[in-house]
C-alpha cells in the first residue's frame, strides 16, 4: 500500500523516544504512540504492547511522573510528564545514541 | 531508590486502585484506536477486534505492566505469607509448640542482650560518645581499686596530655542531706569543673561548674542535682535553681539540674548530687586539693579523634614517670598507667560483668540453636504429610525456589510470632536483672532495658532463627521427584530420608543440651562450693543495721560516747548474745583499702601497698566468731587517749612478716603508727572466691567513723530483732535514721552475686534445653515408630516378642542419645575452659559433673522413648498388616 515499509525499534530505544516526546510536554500513552509514528514519518513501528510496560518502568525509575487529567474531549486519561531526573536521563541517552549512531555510520562508510 | 520503593509499595498497598487505573489507561488507549479504525471506515466489530490485536493481548500487557512496576517479589512474599498463615492456622498444635520453643530461645538471648546493652554498651547513660572515654588507672588493675590520683598529679596530667581532648576527675561517697525532713543518706560526687562538658552532658536547668569553682578550697558552695533527685526533692520545680540544700552540715546553692538518665560516671551506681572538688573541705572535712600525697580521685579521659588508647596510655605513662621523678618525696607505689574502655572499667559494675554477661549470651545462643533444631525437626516431621502437596505443586510447574520461599515464609511467620512473644517476655525479664541483687545501702541501679537497639537485635535474632530452623526442612521438602512421590499413593515409606535428617537433628540437640547442662552443672557446683566454704566467720544469726552520725554535727569524742552507749543498750537486749560496730560488713562491697606500710617490709618496685583496712569496735571478732590466734581483741580502753593499736590477720603476717611473729610489730596507716596487739584467723571480706587477703583492723574508738554498721549476734531469728534494734537507736536519738537493716546471710549474698547470677541463669538454660531436647526426641521416636508400624507388625508376625520390639524402640533412642552425648562431651571438653576463670573450686573438666550430667540426660532420653516404645510393643500384628 501507500505506507512506507516499517522497521522494528532497536533494543532500548523506546525509552529514549518516550523521553524525547515527553520533553515537549505531558502526553497520554495513545498520543505518545501516535507521535512516535508521526515524527518518524511512519518509519518506526512502536509495538503498542511494549509501550505501556515501558511507561510504568520509567515511572518507577522516577524519570517520568503520571497524573490523571481530562483530554480536550473531556475524557479522563493518564498523562505522563518528564521529571527533573528524566530530563537529565534524556540528555545522557541522547548523547549516547548520537555517539552510537555516529560510530555505526563511521564503520559503515569506512568499509 | 525512594521513588522505586514508593511505586512498589503503592502497587501492593493500594492494589485495587492501581489495577483500576491500569484498566482505565488501557481502555482509553483501546477506545482511541477503535475511533481511529472507525474513522477509516471499518465496521465497529472489526475495529474493536483490530484494536485488541494491535495492543497485543490485554492480559499480557497488564501482566507486563505489573512486572514493570516491580511488584512481583513483594506480591509473591505477600502471597506466601498469606498462604503460610492459612497453613499454620490449620495445625494450631504444631504452631503453638514451634512458637513457644523459639520464643524461649529468643527470649534467653534478648534478655542477656538487654542487660549487656544497659551496662557494657551504655556505661554512662546520657553521656556523648562513650566509646571515646577511657578510665585512667594507676597501678595494677583490680576488681576493687581505690581512687588512684591526687589532685596535683591529675592537674599535671591534664595540662600536659596531647592525646586526650580532656581529663576529668571525681570523688564519690555517701553524704548526708539535712534540712528537708528527716536526715537522709544520699550519694554525692565532688567533680572537676569540666566534668559535665567533657561527658557531653548538658544540664536541663541552670549550668555546670566553672573553672574558677574547681580549686579554691571552700570557695564554691554550689551543687548540681540529678534529675531523679530534683524530681523527688524539689517536685521537678523549675525554680529549684537558686534554692539551697544542706549537705554534710553545709549549705549549697542549687545551680543546675542534670538531664534525665545521667547518674554519674560509674556504671550501675547512682550519684544524687555533684559539687565542685573545691568543696572537699566542707563535705568531707579534708583538704586533699593541695596534697600531692593523697590519692582520692577517679579519672576519666576522652581520646582525641583518631588517637588509639594504647598511644594515649603510652603518653600518660611517660608523663606519670616524669611527675614521679620530679616528686620523689611522694610514696605512690606503682605508677604505670593503664587505660580501660568503659565496658571493662574497674570503677563501677562493669569490671564484674564484662566477663560474665558475654559468656551468658553465648550460652543463651546455644539454647536458641537447640530451639531452632527442635523447630526444624517439627517442620521436617510435618513435611512428610505434605509431600504430596509439594509434589503436586512441583508437577504443576511451580519452581523449586518458589516452594522453598513459600516454606521459609512459614518459618518466618513462626519465628516472628516467637520473636514478638520473646519481646513481650523480655519487657519483664530485662528488669529482673536488678532482682538478683540483695538489698543494699549502695546506690545500685543495675537493670536491663528494652531500648530500640535491643528490639532491633531481637527482631534480627528472630529472622536468623527463621532461616536456621526453616532452611533445611524447606530444601528437603522441595527436593524430590514429583512422579515418585505421587506414585507412592499414600504409602509412607517415603519418609525414610526425612527421618534420617531428623535423627541427625536430634543428635545435635542432645549434644547442645549436654553442653548447656555441663555448664549449668559446673556453675552450680562452683556456687555450692562457695556457699559451703567456711568464710572465716559465722554468718548465721547475725543482724546488720547502718547509721550515720555526720548530720548530728557531733565531735569525734561525742560520737564515740554515742557508739558506746548504743552498744551497751544493744547488748542488754533480750536474745542478743553480742554486739559490735564496724565501718564495713563482710562480702557486700563496703570494705575500704588504704596505703599501709608494715614496719620493716621493703616494697618491691611498682608494688602496690594498698591493703584492706577495716575499723571495728570491741567485740567484733567475738560477734562474728572469728577466732583470735594470738593477742587480744580491742577493748573500750583502746581510745584516742591510749596508744594506737591494730589487729592483723594471718595472711597479713604471712605476706609481710614471713616467719616472724606479728605481735608487737608496727604498721603505718593514715600516716599514724599502730602496734599489733592481736592476730585473727583469715576470713573472706571481699568476694567469696577470692583467696584470703591481708587485712589490718583498727579500733573504732581510736578512729571514729560517721558511718557505721551494727553487727548483732542473736540467739534466734535475727530478722525478729530488727524492730527492737531500730527502737533502741531511736530511743537514743529519734532523728537518727537507721538504714539497711538486713541479716548478714542475706547481705553477704553480694559476695557471690555473680556466681549466683551465672548459676541461676545457666541452670535455667540447662533445664529448658533438657525439656526441649526431651520433647524433640520424643517427637522423632514417636513419629518414626508410627512410620514403622507395618514393619513392627511383620516382625511380630515372624515371632518377635513384645520385649524385643520395646528394646528396638528404646535402642533407637538410646543410640541417638549416646552419639549426642559423645559429641557433647567432646565439645564440652573443648569449650568449658572458657568458663574456668568464673569457676570456684570446680575444674572445667570436673569428671563428676561430666558423668553425672550425661547419666541424667540418658535417663531422660529413655523416659522420652518409653511411651513410644510401649505403644510399639502393644501393636497388634494383624491390625498393623491390614492397616496399610
Amino acid at each position: 500500500m501507500g505506507e512506507p515499509s516499517r522497521i522494528d525499534l532497536p533494543q532500548g530505544t523506546l525509552d529514549l523516544l518516550i523521553l524525547r516526546i515527553l520533553a515537549l510536554g505531558p502526553e497520554h500513552g495513545w498520543a505518545i504512540s501516535e507521535r512516535i509514528q508521526q515524527v518518524s514519518r511512519n518509519v518506526l513501528q512502536v509495538p503498542q504492547g511494549s509501550l505501556y510496560p515501558a511507561l510504568h518502568r520509567l515511572e518507577r525509575r522516577g524519570w517520568i511522573k503520571a497524573t490523571w487529567s481530562t483530554t480536550e474531549n473531556n475524557r479522563r486519561a493518564k498523562y505522563y510528564d518528564l521529571s527533573a531526573a528524566g530530563r537529565k536521563q534524556l540528555e545522557v541517552e541522547e548523547s549516547g545514541w548520537r555517539k552510537l549512531a555516529a560510530a555505526v555510520a563511521h564503520v559503515l562508510e569506512s568499509t | 531508590m525512594w521513588n522505586d520503593l514508593r511505586i512498589r509499595l503503592r502497587s501492593i498497598v493500594r492494589r485495587r486502585r492501581v489495577e483500576a487505573e491500569l484498566d482505565d489507561e488501557l481502555q482509553f488507549h483501546l477506545d482511541r484506536q477503535v475511533e481511529q479504525y472507525l474513522a477509516r471506515g471499518l465496521a465497529p466489530d472489526e475495529a474493536a477486534r483490530r484494536a485488541r490485536v494491535a495492543l497485543g493481548g490485554l492480559d499480557q500487557v497488564k501482566e507486563e505492566c505489573r512486572d514493570a512496576r516491580g511488584i512481583r517479589p513483594l506480591d509473591d512474599l505477600a502471597q506466601d505469607l498469606r498462604f503460610g498463615l492459612r497453613v499454620l492456622r490449620k495445625s494450631p498444635g504444631f504452631t503453638l509448640i514451634a512458637v513457644v520453643t523459639l520464643a524461649l530461645g529468643i527470649c534467653a538471648t534478648s534478655t542477656i542482650l538487654s542487660w549487656i546493652d544497659s551496662t557494657l554498651l551504655d556505661p554512662i547513660p546520657g553521656a556523648a560518645d562513650t566509646s571515646d572515654l577511657v578510665t585512667v588507672m594507676r597501678g595494677t588493675i583490680t576488681e576493687h581499686p581505690s581512687p588512684p590520683f591526687s589532685y596535683p598529679d591529675y592537674v599535671d596530667l591534664r595540662n600536659r596530655t596531647t592525646t586526650l581532648s580532656g581529663l576529668l576527675a571525681y570523688h564519690d561517697d555517701f553524704v548526708s542531706l539535712t534540712g528537708v525532713g528527716k536526715p537522709e543518706r544520699i550519694y554525692g560526687a565532688l567533680t572537676t569543673a569540666n566534668y559535665f562538658d567533657l561527658l557531653g552532658v548538658k544540664p536541663i536547668l541552670g549550668r555546670g561548674f566553672t573553672p574558677g569553682e574547681e580549686s579554691t578550697p571552700g570557695g564554691a558552695p554550689v551543687v548540681v542535682l540529678s534529675y531523679a533527685f530534683w524530681q523527688s526533692h524539689f517536685g521537678a520545680s523549675p525554680s529549684a535553681v537558686g534554692r539551697s540544700v544542706r549537705i554534710n552540715r553545709h549549705t549549697y546553692t542549687v545551680i543546675g539540674v542534670a538531664p534525665p538518665g545521667f547518674q554519674g560516671c560509674k556504671t550501675g551506681l547512682r550519684d544524687d548530687v555533684w559539687m565542685p572538688l573545691s568543696m572537699d573541705r566542707d563535705v568531707w572535712g579534708g583538704n586533699r586539693i593541695d596534697d600531692r600525697g593523697v590519692f582520692w580521685l577517679n579519672v576519666l579521659g576522652r581520646l582525641k579523634p583518631g588517637v588509639r588508647a594504647a598511644r594515649a596510655a603510652g603518653e600518660l605513662n611517660l608523663l606519670m614517670q616524669r611527675i614521679a621523678a620530679s616528686t620523689p618525696e611522694i610514696e605512690r607505689g606503682p605508677d604505670q598507667i593503664t587505660l580501660d574502655p568503659l565496658w571493662r572499667s574497674p570503677f563501677g559494675a562493669n569490671v564484674y560483668l564484662y566477663k560474665t554477661l558475654p559468656l551468658l549470651l553465648g550460652l543463651a545462643a546455644v539454647l536458641l540453636l537447640l530451639a531452632c533444631a527442635n523447630v526444624a525437626n517439627l517442620l521436617l516431621m510435618r513435611s512428610v504429610g505434605r509431600r504430596r502437596e509439594m509434589a503436586l505443586r512441583l508437577a504443576m510447574g511451580a519452581s523449586r525456589s518458589r516452594i522453598v520461599r513459600q516454606l521459609l515464609a512459614e518459618s518466618l511467620l513462626v519465628a516472628l510470632a516467637g520473636g514478638a512473644a520473646a519481646i513481650a517476655i523480655t519487657w519483664w525479664t530485662a528488669g529482673a536483672f536488678g532482682r538478683f541483687f540483695p538489698p543494699t545501702g549502695l546506690p545500685l541501679t543495675l537493670t536491663g532495658h528494652m531500648k530500640g537497639s535491643v528490639l532491633v537485635a531481637t527482631v534480627v535474632t528472630a529472622l536468623l532463627a527463621a532461616v536456621v530452623s526453616g532452611v533445611l526442612p524447606a530444601l528437603r521438602l522441595s527436593n524430590m521427584a514429583p512422579v515418585t512421590v505421587l506414585k507412592e499413593e499414600g504409602r509412607t515409606s517415603g519418609g525414610l530420608r526425612q527421618s534420617r535428617v531428623s535423627r541427625v537433628l536430634v543428635v545435635a540437640q542432645i549434644a547442645l543440651c549436654l553442653l548447656l547442662l555441663i555448664a549449668a552443672g559446673l556453675f552450680a557446683k562452683s556456687f555450692r562450693n562457695e556457699q559451703r566454704a567456711n568464710p572465716g566467720f559465722d554468718p548465721q544469726h547475725v543482724l546488720l543495721a547502718s547509721y550515720d552520725l555526720s548530720p548530728t554535727g557531733e565531735s569525734a569524742a561525742q560520737q564515740v560516747t554515742f557508739d558506746q552507749r548504743l552498744l551497751d543498750r544493744l547488748r542488754a537486749l533480750p536474745g542478743v548474745q553480742s554486739a559490735a560496730l564496724a565501718d564495713f560488713s563482710p562480702l557486700n562491697f563496703t570494705l575500704h583499702s588504704n596505703d599501709v606500710l608494715p614496719e620493716g617490709y621493703v616494697p618491691q618496685r611498682h608494688e602496690s601497698m594498698e591493703i584492706d583496712r577495716a575499723t571495728v569496735s570491741p567485740g567484733y571478732f567475738q560477734t562474728l566468731k572469728t577466732p583470735l590466734v594470738a593477742g587480744r581483741e580491742f577493748t573500750d580502753h583502746d581510745d584516742q587517749a591510749s596508744q594506737p593499736v591494730a589487729i592483723v590477720n594471718q595472711a597479713f603476717g604471712d605476706r609481710y612478716w614471713p616467719g616472724l611473729d606479728p605481735m608487737g610489730r608496727r604498721v603505718t596507716v593514715f600516716g599514724r603508727t599502730f602496734t599489733v596487739v592481736g592476730v585473727v584467723r583469715n576470713a573472706k571480706y571481699r568476694l567469696l572466691h577470692y583467696a584470703p587477703a591481708p587485712i589490718v583492723f583498727l579500733p573504732l574508738y581510736q578512729n571514729p567513723r560517721d558511718q557505721v554498721i551494727v553487727h548483732l549476734r542473736v540467739a534466734g531469728d535475727p530478722g525478729a530483732v530488727a524492730p527492737l534494734l531500730t527502737r533502741t537507736v531511736e530511743a537514743l536519738d529519734p532523728d537518727l535514721p537507721v538504714y539497711d537493716v538486713v541479716t548478714l546471710e542475706r547481705s553477704m549474698q553480694f559476695g557471690s552475686i555473680f556466681e549466683r547470677l551465672a548459676a541461676t541463669l545457666v541452670g535455667a538454660f540447662g533445664l529448658l534445653a533438657l525439656g526441649l531436647a526431651a520433647v524433640g526426641l520424643y517427637g522423632v521416636v514417636a513419629f518414626a515408630t508410627r512410620q514403622r508400624t507395618r514393619e513392627i507388625g511383620i516382625r511380630m508376625a515372624l515371632g518377635a516378642q513384645r520385649r524385643d520390639v520395646f528394646g528396638l524402640v528404646i535402642g533407637q533412642g538410646l543410640r541417638m542419645a549416646l552419639i549426642g552425648v559423645a559429641l557433647g562431651l567432646v565439645g564440652a571438653l573443648g569449650l568449658t575452659r572458657f568458663i574456668s576463670s568464673l569457676l570456684y573450686g570446680a575444674q572445667p573438666t570436673d569428671p563428676l559433673t561430666f558423668i553425672g550430667v550425661s547419666v541424667v540426660l540418658i535417663v531422660v532420653v529413655i523416659l522420652a522413648c518409653y511411651t513410644p516404645a510401649r505403644r510399639a510393643s502393644n501393636v497388634d500384628p494383624m491390625k498393623a498388616l491390614r492397616y496399610e
